[in-house]
């Protein structure tokens, strides 16, 4: 169990990566109240302005469904099986209640499942409209007042537009530094591998945002101080794909003679790019960030011009990726079943096409047991990078 | 580069209701009329069915090109693996909504050919003028389809609308947030018919949308009022012609001509009633058909079940409405105000009923409300890997509603809406044949 003078640095990225949930669990123990909740489009903020610690709610990608079938049928993604398996075999018991945004049909369509099956004292969709127009963000708005007034019946005191403020403030802090941190990888050879960094974005998930910022300050001070100690490799990656919560893909790629430099993934880049306007009405920046400014599937960015110019809204943040941090080849990581991703796939793969760097488009389920299958395309990808 | 290969030739499905026979050459008749409306150059919108705005795309005079309904149309005819293929090859998954890919596939080799693709079901797909989404609480594909489809048909406008519903909690009354969905909606709307009018050049005639908006009111009421007879014992019409009115039902909202389908049907019905002619001769099982789209390509397998005696006198499938006067309705004159009040009620209408039993939910009480009014022995599903709309949540709906109502014989199938290659028509009808066991021997207890 990391304790307080262990939680700095890589180490204790590792540990709470590899024991995921164990500080929640503590601090449930001293009396904290936690909150669970899925995807990157739930406001996190409002859960810490209301005195509870969020909590990301995931699968495991060791651990063979073999409970939730009982209740939710495999068409759905296979992320979110995992994730309620692991829930229903009680990995979350220490859960106070769980928030869930409508991201997608495999999270939304589930939600009731996910209520009812796991009884908690608190439960509440977000209803998250797809479309980016004045009209939904409006509608945004009131669900997430809505959500205010929800959650602080709750926690049994009302919400203050301070307390989000200062959330806000603290959220935007955690993006700066994970900003940071990602500059680290921009080094030929990166200064912090692919690996280590899924590690420490999922460790974050975990904590309290305060422990979280400490955590990823320590690692980029430890990260600077240790230097290039990274081997040079033939091919720098990114991957781009929904929620990759674990490093067996990472690690499959870096183990293939590659580094993974940069991602469009949550957790990683998607979830960080844009911070949170502080705004008078506090609802108003966090209303804004999460339906126009997370680049996910999910949302139907409103088109205004071109085709051309709908792709680089969409997609841009890939395109500059790719020139920041000095990208060969992007791999396409998406999980069957998930229509949000699946969809864009065309779409994607001849927007990064255009930029000259290469595509590797897999398809996969969340679990081990499909990694390895998996490892003669990525080689063979890497050879027709170094090829060129 | 995909093969054309020759569908099936397949024995169609007998029907029970002369109603129900004549849908195909009714829907036959409604695709050639969107190619007709391309031809011409009359505005073309591709849109999904149950998009909650019918009345006015109606009233627009748009020729709605139900992009939903032509992939089940290949389905049916075993002629889409050629298009799914397709899709594929052009990346996409074959993990997603097989509507979706199917379409996609028809209109990406249409688009590359820049003509239909060769020997087309049923003439084939229009190129549309506008493409019309409805995202919200329906499913993804419904703005992720048209979205991908715009890597093919750059030119082609895409408005995606969100339709939501308060979804059912327990931290709140759908009361509370009422207003502010209907709202939202009501903007939608308009906003909608700013971009139409834009694209299509046509002016919204607003008396004219009050009379349609009326006109599939009185739809609404006439098509439960003759869903309602299916309630009688020999029970008259079954889920398999259902999946045929679906049709008018869906595809034929707010024209006349849907009005005049279900009061033929409705005639036709009375006069079963009254012969006490059922659809199998020999009643013995009574199924709902509780959830779950059908494969289309298998309809026949409702004939099988017909054949060991059982009927479905009731489906959740395709019944995406309830009797307007029942729903409550604020009296508005707006007409779009009363189209948001409507599908936010009608989405709504089982809330309450839901909190007055521990454990319950609207969805379980569809289905009590169904198995008490239609005497059902025994409920069957379909689970349709490709479709994350209506699937997910069939294991649990039966599993709550053992738990807050009692047991009751059930059975999911499993394939798909449109990929025939899920099918297993020999398995199907042994699990079949398996479930009227159980109902064979659950009847017996009970004597």
């Amino acid at each position: 169990m990391p304790g307080k003078a262990a939680a700095k640095g890589l180490a204790a990225a590792d540990r709470y990566y590899q024991d995921y949930g164990c500080q929640a669990r503590e601090l449930k123990q001293q009396g904290k109240r936690i909150m669970g909740y899925l995807c990157a489009l739930v406001p996190v903020e409002m859960l810490t302005a209301a005195g509870f610690i969020p909590f990301r709610i995931k699968g495991d990608v060791n651990e063979p469904i073999t409970k939730a079938d009982a209740e939710m049928e495999t068409i759905v993604c296979p992320l979110v099986r995992s994730a309620f398996d692991v829930s229903l075999k009680g990995k979350y018991e220490f859960l106070d209640g769980m928030v869930m945004a409508h991201a997608c049909d495999s999270l939304c369509r589930t939600y009731d499942i996910w209520k009812y099956t796991l009884n908690l004292a608190y439960s509440h969709l977000i209803n998250m409209p797809h479309s980016t127009d004045d009209l939904s963000l409006n509608f945004y708005k009131a669900l997430l007042n809505t959500f205010k007034t929800s959650l602080s019946r709750f926690a049994g005191g009302e919400i203050s537009d301070q307390s989000l403020t200062r959330a806000v403030q603290l959220y935007n802090q955690n993006r700066a530094k994970l900003r940071e941190l990602y500059e680290l990888r921009k080094a030929v050879p990166p200064l912090i591998s692919g690996s280590e960094v899924t590690k420490l974005l999922v460790a974050a998930m975990s904590l309290p945002v305060g422990e979280a910022n400490e955590l990823i300050g320590s690692v980029i001070r430890e990260v600077k101080q240790r230097g290039c100690i990274l081997a040079a490799k033939s091919a720098r990656i990114m991957v781009v794909g929904a929620q990759v919560d674990n490093v067996a893909f990472i690690d499959l790629i870096e183990d293939s003679g590659a580094w993974v430099v940069a991602d469009a993934l949550c957790p990683g880049s998607r979830e960080f790019l844009y911070d949170v306007e502080v705004t008078d009405d506090p609802i108003d920046g966090i209303a804004e960030r999460y339906l126009r400014k997370v680049y996910c599937g999910r949302t139907f960015r409103v088109r205004e011009g071109s085709y051309q110019e709908y792709l680089e809204d969409r997609f841009g943040y890939i395109g500059n990726a790719i020139k920041d941090f000095g990208v060969d080849g992007a791999v396409l990581y998406i999980y069957k079943y998930c229509d949000p991703f699946g969809f864009d796939v065309p779409e994607i793969k001849s927007y990064i096409e255009s930029k000259g760097t290469p595509v590797l488009y897999l398809e996969d389920e969340y679990s081990m047991s499909t990694i390895g299958r998996l490892r003669t395309r990525i080689q063979a990808f890497l050879e027709l990078i170094g090829s060129k | 580069m995909t093969q054309e290969t020759k569908p099936e030739e397949r024995k169609k499905r007998r029907t029970a209701t002369e109603a129900a026979s004549r849908i195909g050459a009714m829907s036959k008749a409604m695709i050639g009329n969107v190619l007709r409306a391309m031809e011409e150059g009359r505005p073309v919108a591709y849109a999904f069915i149950f998009c909650g705005y019918d009345e006015i795309i109606r009233a627009m005079d748009i020729v709605p090109a139900w992009t939903e309904n032509y992939a089940g149309i290949c389905g049916a005819k075993r002629d889409a693996q050629r298009f799914l293929e397709r899709a594929e090859s052009e990346n996409f998954s074959r993990s997603l909504c097989t509507y979706a890919l199917c379409g996609i596939g028809f209109d990406s080799w249409r688009e590359e050919l820049g003509e239909m693709p060769p020997n087309p079901p049923w003439g084939g797909q229009a190129r549309p003028t506008v493409m019309l989404g409805s995202g919200q609480m329906i499913c993804d594909p419904r703005y992720k389809w048209y979205q991908a489809l715009q890597h093919y048909m750059p030119d082609v406008p895409v408005y995606v609308h969100g339709m939501p519903w308060p979804p059912y909690e327990n931290d709140y009354d759908y009361r509370e947030v009422q207003d502010y969905y209907v709202k939202y909606i009501v903007a939608g709307l308009k906003d909608l018919i700013a971009f139409l009018e834009k694209h299509i050049g046509t002016k919204m005639d607003w008396d004219r949308l009050s009379e349609v908006v009326d006109l599939s009111d009185r739809t609404w009421n006439l098509i439960s009022e003759t869903y309602d007879l299916r309630k009688a014992v020999p029970c008259p019409m079954d889920t398999g012609d259902a999946m045929n009115t679906m049709v008018p039902m869906t595809f034929m909202m707010a024209t006349q001509e849907a009005y005049n389908f279900f009061k033929d049907l409705n005639d036709e019905l009375q006069r079963k009633i009254a012969n006490k002619e059922g659809v199998v001769p020999d009643e013995k099982y009574r199924l709902m058909w509780g959830g779950g789209l059908p494969s289309w390509f298998a309809l026949t397998d409702f004939n099988y079940f017909n054949s060991k005696g059982a009927v479905f006198p009731v489906e959740t499938t395709y019944r995406l409405l309830e009797p307007v006067y029942k729903l409550d309705l604020p009296k508005v004159s707006d007409p779009l105000e009363h189209l948001a009040w409507r599908w936010v009620k009608w989405a709504t209408y089982r809330y309450d009923k839901a909190r007055k039993r521990p454990g319950s939910h609207p969805d379980i009480e569809h289905l009590i409300e169904y198995i008490e009014e239609y005497k059902i022995d025994g409920v069957v599903m379909h689970e349709a890997f490709s479709c994350r709309s209506w699937h997910p949540g069939l294991i649990w709906q039966l599993n709550q509603l053992k738990k807050v109502y009692g047991n009751i014989p059930s059975l999911i199938l499993e394939s798909d809406i449109v990929d025939i290659s899920s099918y297993n028509e020999a398995d199907t009808r042994a699990r079949i044949d398996a479930f009227i066991d159980t109902l064979e021997a659950v009847k017996s207890r009970g004597r």
